[in-house]
């Protein structure tokens, strides 16, 4: 992994913190004030999301320059699309299915160390962003500090991201390797939970 | 290395959030400095400056010069329309409109002279049409719009310099991923906006 990502790395997370703001009081179009805190926290507290999340940024970080920056941008635009579906009610079958396939299939292809061209890793990813999602959006909470809220939301989906990639970059070491797939390979796992539950 | 920093520190000073007062007037300050306090501290403004600084900064240096003019006589003529009028509907659904394809157009490493025109003026106009200074005095209103126009004209010229200073690659992948999040949030702004439009009528 190039000198560049890692300067890219820390960049982010500056950025990501920076971007964190203290209060959020205003904006609030029917006095419900959810703010940054509440969208910062609404995909962290979803452990089927935090983990297929988490597994973008490790696959990313597996498979290198670009997919490592280019999987994580993918991720947050095809979810913001969906999540304006699941705002604005559109209806999506089989989400939560599509959820636990999306951990199912990022854990394996760490685990599994499968290196795809770049457009089916983007492909693949952009899809299972898709289920995300719509899943947030249905769950946003409507008259919400929309500036805040998205913020908060969009920069915890960043920096799960980042987690992911942060401890991907452990693959440039042998040992490291093998925890990066075992830890692909236990996402994989928790996905087939999920995926038992949501049958 | 340093480079990186510097261009990440100055991102950071420029995105640092605070307190989202809508659009009052900053407590206990007016005038022309409280006018760009405004410009610059409400987020989705504040988001649409450094969308359209870091996407002209893509551009050749001329090129990017012209559409910096067409920004800030486009954020001229919505300050004029704005203190006349009072109040323009919808100009905050375009901002974040223009602000959601510029955050694309970032993430996709793509900034043609051609969309940067019509962007830059959408922008500016729905910028100015989205700042109505909330004070009685006539004075106190053109001092505000005054600070305004400053303080997003100066915003966008400096972002823009920056990040056209800024061509490394590490620099570049940070403004994709920035230009990502940009749209992420415009997009998600917007779809919550209509969906609280719809449910309270």
């Amino acid at each position: 992994m190039s000198r560049t990502l890692f300067q890219s790395l820390r960049c982010l997370i500056a950025l990501a913190l920076a971007l964190m703001p203290t209060v959020a009081l205003a904006h609030s179009e029917n006095g419900v004030a959810i703010d940054f805190k509440g969208g910062f926290s609404h995909p962290i507290f979803g452990p089927d999301h935090v983990i297929a999340m988490v597994a973008v940024g490790l696959w990313g970080a597996f498979l290198g320059m670009p997919a490592i920056w280019l999987l994580p941008v993918v991720f947050p635009l095809v979810m913001a699309f969906a999540g304006a579906l699941g705002v604005l009610g559109v209806p999506l079958p089989g989400v939560e299915i599509g959820i636990a396939l999306s951990a199912i299939a990022l854990g394996s292809m760490v685990a599994l160390a499968a290196r795809p061209p770049l457009w089916v890793a983007a492909l693949l990813v952009g899809a299972f962003a898709v289920f995300h999602g719509h899943a947030h959006g249905t769950e946003l909470p409507i008259g919400a500090d929309a500036v805040a809220f998205s913020m908060g939301f969009v920069v915890a989906t960043g920096m799960l991201h980042l987690a992911g990639i942060s401890f991907g970059a452990l693959s440039r070491w042998p040992a490291g390797r093998i925890a990066v797939r075992a830890a692909g390979c236990i996402i994989a796992v928790i996905g087939l939970v999920y995926l038992y539950n949501s049958l | 290395m340093k480079e990186l920093f510097r261009g990440t520190l100055f991102a950071c000073l420029l995105m640092l959030s605070s307190p989202a007062w809508a659009h009052a007037p900053i407590m206990g300050i007016g005038g022309v400095l409280g006018g760009a306090l405004h410009a610059l501290l409400i987020p989705e403004h504040g988001m649409s400056l450094v969308a359209l600084g870091v996407f002209l900064g893509r551009q050749q240096p001329v090129a990017r010069r012209w559409e910096a003019l067409a920004f800030i006589a486009a954020l001229t003529g919505g300050l004029v329309v704005i203190a006349l009028i009072g109040e323009a509907a919808l100009a905050a659904d375009f901002l974040l409109v223009a602000t959601a394809i510029l955050g694309l157009l970032i993430a996709v490493n793509w900034a043609p002279p051609f969309l940067g025109w019509p962007l830059a003026v959408i922008i500016g106009g729905a910028l100015a049409l989205d700042s109505p200074p909330e004070v009685s005095s006539t004075a106190e209103v053109i001092r505000m719009l005054i600070g305004s126009g400053l303080g997003a004209a100066v915003a966008v010229a400096l972002l823009a310099e920056a990040a056209g200073w800024f061509r490394a690659n590490g620099a570049l992948i940070v403004m994709r991923v920035l230009g990502s999040w940009i749209a992420a949030i415009a997009i998600l702004v917007l779809s919550l906006r209509i969906a609280t439009r719809m449910a309270t009528g």
